[in-house]
């Protein structure tokens, strides 16, 4: 058995030089200290990110794409296919947990100002996949067409509305017309199984290149200790077996969650009936839709809700750009305003996220 | 000095005003009228007005004093002539709708008459465009107006059926106004209980304005109408449920209490049902006569028409003409008809069927009343296990959204039976019975199924979960293993 193991390996070693990537995976070190936990959240998002692709292809063996029949198929999944109930509610519970974990390794790598010089691509092109993700949460959630999912994406495109000189044209591009119909159904549903995915899978393989090919990021301090005193364990397989157990939790907990609380289906989409009550967005929004409640009609001479709007394009941007106007970081000098700045984003999002939630 | 010259010119005006006075104490108006010997003026001696003081210019302006005619019927004595359209009514109106002027006539009569026929659908446009389709005048008459309760009066309560047949009556100029109305109802109502006895004199029969309103008439399908379809069992209820104004006539007056009890009078009252009969669907309306022991079927049949065949078809209706018993109505009762419920049939307590059934008597319906009692009990007790366990399945957390939609194949046999029982015929009963046990089968056998598969499912995923555990603790520990002087 172990011969025929060798044999293949050998085989493919002769034509694709495997050797050389073994070489260099057990010659690539991780840090090893105090907040070495959040190195692995990246990988637990890439491993919700496989399922989501997995999950999400068998689904659209049975989904179909259009306002007549999304529902339909929907119901026919959680209750004909073998396992059709398990899939999605895997694929449901996988995007939620994506998000969360998505969330968790910014943060950390911002705490930690992972960014700095010369990782900033890898920071970018994260925040971007960040984004993405908000966006398959946002297009997926409408793909049941259910009555919740109908109401929060007519409330969701219209914010976009509000964004001064390019809000209307987008919303209407979004909504493939004047309101949610079956055409917004449609190309949200080819956002969400074909754009996004293309684009995100781009940075995906930059974004894990750059981190092979630059390592993991060392914490400040790491820069005064001497060789001899920097703990490290070896990335194969010390630390790919870490995140393999790790995966293996969040498989459980997966399993589960999608057993004990099945993903639900609701009621059937209808433009004509009036929004139920309560409607909200999925909780990764919540902190944004309740800031816009909490905003008066009007600050100064603008809109509270298009002020609103702006501030966290504002914020975005700065957020996305950190590695550039954080020179100190660059520096290797410890920037107490990036930690005041994450604390502050931390609290912001959990405080109005709850209180969004409680106020529902 | 002084005062004599203003005493002598007080005195002569006041001996001009005198002679003035007592000069005009005749009415110039009818004086003259009356010498030309034309109809109002005949008419107007006879009016209730000129019998309280009134004189024709209190309707038609000018001066009945002055004998001249050009200077008593000129603008500036304020003649207007003869009025048209609209201010027919506003000149009536501007004495009755005051109520102390009206107070003075000791008149209870009420004062806001217009308001009302504006707001009702006499009160709309003509089709001339130009006025209200009626004025006044057009139901009491001009120059002969009478007391209501004058027997000359043509709204007096004998006389309002043609008084409002008189546009009512007339297709032509009805189909101006609304082409699907009827112009038959004086017609109808001749025929009816009221009807008749209005035409003998009778003025407590219910006539037109006693079910539609006076002033205030509405459309049918107006809400506020009297005759609106909620609204007719109160209309109705007004004087056959009052016992002092039905004294005369040998008819109870429970009928409305009885009908709020019945399942009709709950769809109506409670449910707001359009669909639920009211009173002039059994007894008709313009036509209102009370259905006989022959017609009762056809009168149920109209709604219950499946019903009313089967009982036609079966061994029962010969038995029923036979005896003279009414059909529905020996069963079911008549106005406090209630739901019709499983306990009817049968043999046990509550059951119709004993009425003329016994182990002694007409055995033969005793036991296949017995039986079809026994089967749609069973039929019961399917659905109710089906329901229990779809309620258990769903509790689960299993969609059982299509298990629910087969249930209802077995409620729907349970309604078909209700219906089928009207054959009176074992072997239907058992038929449709039969399609019920079927659907509960499939219902209770989806239902397991679905609650199987939720156990199926948590076996699973403990199953999954020791495997993914036990490879947990084995990549943990092997990690351990490896680890071991390997950090450097």
């Amino acid at each position: 058995m172990e011969n025929k193991l060798k044999k293949i390996y050998k085989w493919i070693d002769n034509r694709v030089q495997l050797g050389d990537l073994v070489n260099f995976m057990s010659k690539k070190y991780v840090p090893v200290h105090s907040h070495s936990i959040w190195y692995y959240f990246g990988g637990v998002s890439l491993f919700f990110f496989i399922i989501q692709i997995v999950t999400g292809i068998l689904l659209l063996f049975y989904y179909k794409g259009s306002a007549d029949l999304a529902y339909e198929s929907i119901r026919f999944i959680m209750s004909k296919v073998q396992f059709g109930w398990m899939i999605r509610s895997i694929h449901s519970w996988s995007a939620n947990l994506f998000i969360l974990s998505v969330f968790i390794h910014m943060f950390s790598v911002f705490f930690e100002k992972a960014y700095r010089k010369p990782r900033e691509m890898t920071w970018i092109t994260g925040v971007l996949m960040f984004v993405l993700s908000l966006a398959f949460g946002f297009s997926g959630y409408l793909l049941p067409w259910n009555e919740l999912a109908y109401f929060a994406t007519k409330v969701g495109t219209d914010i976009v509305g509000v964004v001064p000189f390019v809000g209307e044209p987008l919303k209407y591009f979004l909504r493939g017309g004047d309101d949610v119909t079956g055409a917004t159904l449609s190309r949200f549903f080819g956002f969400h199984v074909a754009l996004f995915p293309g684009i995100f899978t781009f940075f995906l393989i930059i974004h894990l290149l750059l981190v092979q090919r630059q390592g993991m990021s060392e914490p400040l301090h790491f820069k005064n200790l001497e060789k001899d005193q920097k703990k490290t364990m070896p990335f194969f397989p010390n630390f790919m077996l870490r995140d393999l157990l790790l995966w293996l939790v969040v498989l459980n907990i997966l399993a589960i969650l999608a057993v004990f609380f099945p993903a639900e289906l609701g009621l059937k989409a209808d433009p004509l009936a009036s929004a139920p009550a309560g409607i909200q967005p999925e909780w990764y929004f919540l902190f944004m839709f309740q800031t816009l409640k909490f905003l008066p009609a009007h600050v100064l001479f603008i809109e509270g809700e298009v002020l609103g709007v702006l501030l966290f394009g504002l914020a975005g941007l700065l957020w996305l750009l950190v590695p550039v106007w954080d020179r100190k970081s660059a520096r290797g000098q410890n920037n107490r305003l990036i930690n005041y700045i994450g604390i502050f984003s931390v609290l912001f999002i959990i405080i109005l996220t709850i209180i969004g939630w409680v106020l529902k | 000095m002084k005062l004599i010259p203003k005493f002598k010119l007080i005195t002569s005006v006041l001996v001009l005003i005198l002679v003035h006075y007592s000069y005009a104490a005749v009415d110039q108006c009818l004086k003259c009228h009356q010498e030309l010997d034309d109809n109002p003026s005949k008419l107007f001696i006879e009016d209730v007005h000129y019998k309280a003081g009134l004189s024709c210019k209190s309707c038609h302006g000018g001066n009945s004093n002055i004998e001249d005619m050009e200077l008593s019927m000129s603008k500036s004595e304020g003649f207007i002539g003869v009025p048209s359209l609209n201010s027919i009514s506003e000149i009536c109106s501007k004495c009755h709708s005051d109520i102390e002027y009206m107070e003075k006539y000791n008149s209870n009569i009420n004062t806001g008459q217009l308001e009302k026929l504006k707001a009702g659908v006499h009160g709309k446009l003509s089709v001339n465009g130009r006025g209200m389709i009626l004025q006044c005048i057009t139901c009491h008459n001009a120059h002969g107006i009478k007391k209501v309760k004058d027997p000359e009066s043509p709204v007096y309560p004998t006389k309002i059926p043609q008084t409002c047949n008189k546009c009512h009556g007339n297709a032509s100029f009805m189909q101006t106004y609304d082409p699907g109305i009827a112009v038959d109802q004086l017609t109808k109502y001749r025929t009816s209980v009221h009807g008749v006895l209005n035409s003998k004199g009778n003025i407590k029969a219910a006539e037109c304005s006693s079910c539609h309103g006076s002033h205030d008439i509405f459309p049918s399908a107006d809400v506020r109408s009297k005759v609106y379809k909620l609204n007719i069992p109160n209309t109705c209820s007004q004087c056959h449920s009052d016992k002092e104004y039905m004294k005369d006539f040998p008819i109870p007056t429970d009928q409305f209490a009885k009908y709020q009890k019945s399942v009709h009078g709950k769809a109506v009252f409670e449910k707001q049902d359009l669909s639920a009969p009211v009173c002039n669907d059994c007894h008709g309306n313009h036509g209102a006569t009370p259905p006989g022991i022959e017609s009762i079927s056809k009168v149920c049949g109209s709604c219950h028409a499946l019903n009313a065949e089967l009982f036609s078809a079966s061994p029962h209706k010969k038995a029923f003409d036979e005896n003279k018993y009414p059909e529905c109505e020996t069963c079911h009762g008549n106005h406090e008809i209630l739901i019709a419920k499983d306990q009817l049939l049968g043999v046990g307590k509550g059951a119709i069927c004993l009425k003329c059934h016994s182990e002694n008597e007409n055995q033969k319906g005793y036991f296949i009343a017995k039986e079809m009692k026994k089967l749609i009990d069973s039929l019961i007790i399917s659905d109710s296990i089906a329901k229990n366990l779809i309620f258990q399945a769903e509790q689960k957390g299993m969609d059982v959204e299509e298990i629910k939609f087969k249930q209802r194949e077995i409620h729907q046999a349970r309604l078909e039976a209700r219906t089928i029982v009207h054959s009176f015929d074992e072997v239907k009963f058992k038929d449709v019975t039969k399609k019920g046990f079927k659907a509960s089968e499939l219902v209770i056998t989806d239902a397991n199924a679905a609650i199987d598969e939720f156990h199926f499912r948590r076996y699973g995923l403990g199953i999954a979960v020791v495997i993914i555990s036990f490879l947990i603790v084995i990549i943990f520990f092997y990690i351990k293993k490896i680890e071991k002087n390997h950090i450097s």
